[in-house]
């Protein structure tokens, strides 16, 4: 039996000193290769700095290869104009761009991650397909890689799916959000005609979106979505309005001021104060003595904006807490 | 090299930038000295007088307002026109920018050709 735990003890600790002597391999492997990596960086960074100014530079090998990409990857990421297409075009000809679409398909789900990512900083409007697809990865990681670099290639054809994993949540919210203001006035199409959608979120997006990218050529599409049968699209094509200033949307948006949802009410008045204009006045003031919080005190700080001179007399007069609460905020701004 | 070609402060703490930035000066005939951080920007630029200098916004130790705000105060760097380059994209940053005395300012993430565009013209006006 002693004998029995000699050897265990003995197996035991030799297998220790095996592990321990492995894990030390391993690192000592590792910061090897790290070294070996910051020397080739060192090595080809002039011809990547070259290569952002466009000039041709000669082949390098399969091992370099991968070093001068993730430089230029890098580099990518903060250079915009020739030099975007320059290294854009390099990783086409270079094979860069099909390699990393191919690993969009590895079974390991950080490889696909990884040239989700990656493929946003390369700039090549060849990935823009297999891009797409990936919004529909299993992992979150994989899509929401994919929606960053959706919005870094300024794909607006991405720009419906891109609407769809933001308000599905498929992909975390600020990079979605974050990707669809990089598309900038290309999404404009995509998120107008996403207003007439019959999922009531993808409308509420979409409205709300086109307060932030909008024209004010598109106050008539938003001014239809007051009267949606959805609260949440009222109140959002009223920001939206709102954020546009849209002037000849402000009998609308007056009109909003009745809607029967409090929120609706609310925003209406916030849109209205940045809208302006006297006419809404008198329908604040009302609002403002309302029995609804939010939209009472929204309307009371709405006249600051719009009839300060009005706010001004109200104050005096006993129209309620939010009134008086809207005249101390003026009179300490002033 | 002759030394009669300009010479440009470049001061950015970020390793990519500075990089980017002096390659493409330099290859259209500047020649460039570095600072890391404000401190060494305002240091770099009084013992040099450079002829123009490119400072990052958000930089260690001072930040572009700051060091151009104390470059407009000195008489030797009164004139030195200053571009900033900054990730921050609000008006008013860029109005900040101008009030500290800055004469350009680029956004983050930037184009070189325009950076290099931009150099020209503010040397070429003096």
């Amino acid at each position: 039996m002693q004998q029995l735990f000699a050897w265990s003890s003995v197996a035991l600790g030799g297998g220790s000193v095996t592990f321990v002597g492995l894990l030390v391999f391993r690192r000592i492997r590792l910061y090897r290769l790290e070294v070996e990596r910051q020397e080739a960086e060192r090595r080809l960074e002039p011809l990547a700095l070259a290569l952002v100014n466009g000039e041709e530079i000669e082949a390098v090998d399969a091992r370099d290869a991968g070093v001068l990409a993730g430089l230029l990857s890098r580099y990518a990421r903060q250079v915009t104009g020739d030099s975007s297409s320059a290294l854009a075009g390099y990783f086409e000809r270079s094979g860069g761009v099909e390699r990393e679409v191919a690993a969009l398909g590895d079974r390991r789900a950080w490889r696909r991650a990884a040239a989700a990512y990656l493929l946003g900083d390369m700039g090549s409007e060849w990935a823009v397909g297999a891009l797409r697809d990936a919004l529909c990865d299993g992992s979150r990681d994989v899509r929401t890689a994919a929606a960053r670099s959706l919005g870094r290639l300024r794909a607006s054809a991405a720009a419906e799916e891109l609407v769809g994993v933001f308000v599905t949540a498929e992909v975390a919210h600020g990079v979605a959000g974050q990707a669809l203001l990089g598309l900038g006035s290309a999404a404009l199409p995509a998120l107008r005609g996403l207003t007439g959608s019959d999922d009531p979120r993808l409308r509420e997006a979409a409205v709300e979106l086109l307060g932030l990218l909008g024209e004010a050529a598109d106050s008539p599409l938003l001014v239809a979505r007051l009267r949606d049968s959805a609260a949440e699209v009222r109140a959002s094509a009223a920001r939206a309005l709102g954020r546009l200033a849209a002037e000849d949307a402000a009998a609308a948006v007056r009109a909003a001021l009745d809607d029967r949802i409090p929120f609706v009410r609310a925003a209406a008045a916030r849109a209205l104060g940045e809208i302006g204009g006297r006419d809404a006045a008198p329908a604040l003031l009302a609002l403002a003595r309302s029995d609804h919080y939010d939209a009472a005190q929204a309307a009371a700080r709405a006249l600051v904006r719009v009839d300060p001179t009005l706010l001004a007399a109200a104050g005096h007069e006993g129209f309620g807490p939010h009134v008086s609460e809207a005249v101390d905020r003026a009179a300490i701004r002033s | 090299m002759p030394e009669d070609r300009p010479l440009v402060l470049v001061a950015d703490d970020d390793d990519d930038i500075r990089s980017l930035v002096i390659f493409r000066l330099e290859r259209s005939g500047y020649r460039t000295v570095v600072a890391r951080d404000g401190d060494e920007a305002l240091a770099v630029a009084l013992e040099r007088r450079p002829d123009l200098a490119v400072l990052d916004v958000m930089m260690p130790k001072l930040d572009g307002y700051e060091v151009t705000r104390r470059l407009r105060r000195e008489d030797a760097t009164r004139a030195m026109p200053v571009i900033l380059l900054t990730a921050r994209v609000q008006d008013a940053d860029v109005a900040r920018g101008f009030e500290s005395g800055a004469d350009d300012y680029i956004r983050k993430p930037f184009s070189p050709q325009e950076l290099c565009a931009r150099v020209q013209a503010i040397l070429g006006r003096r």
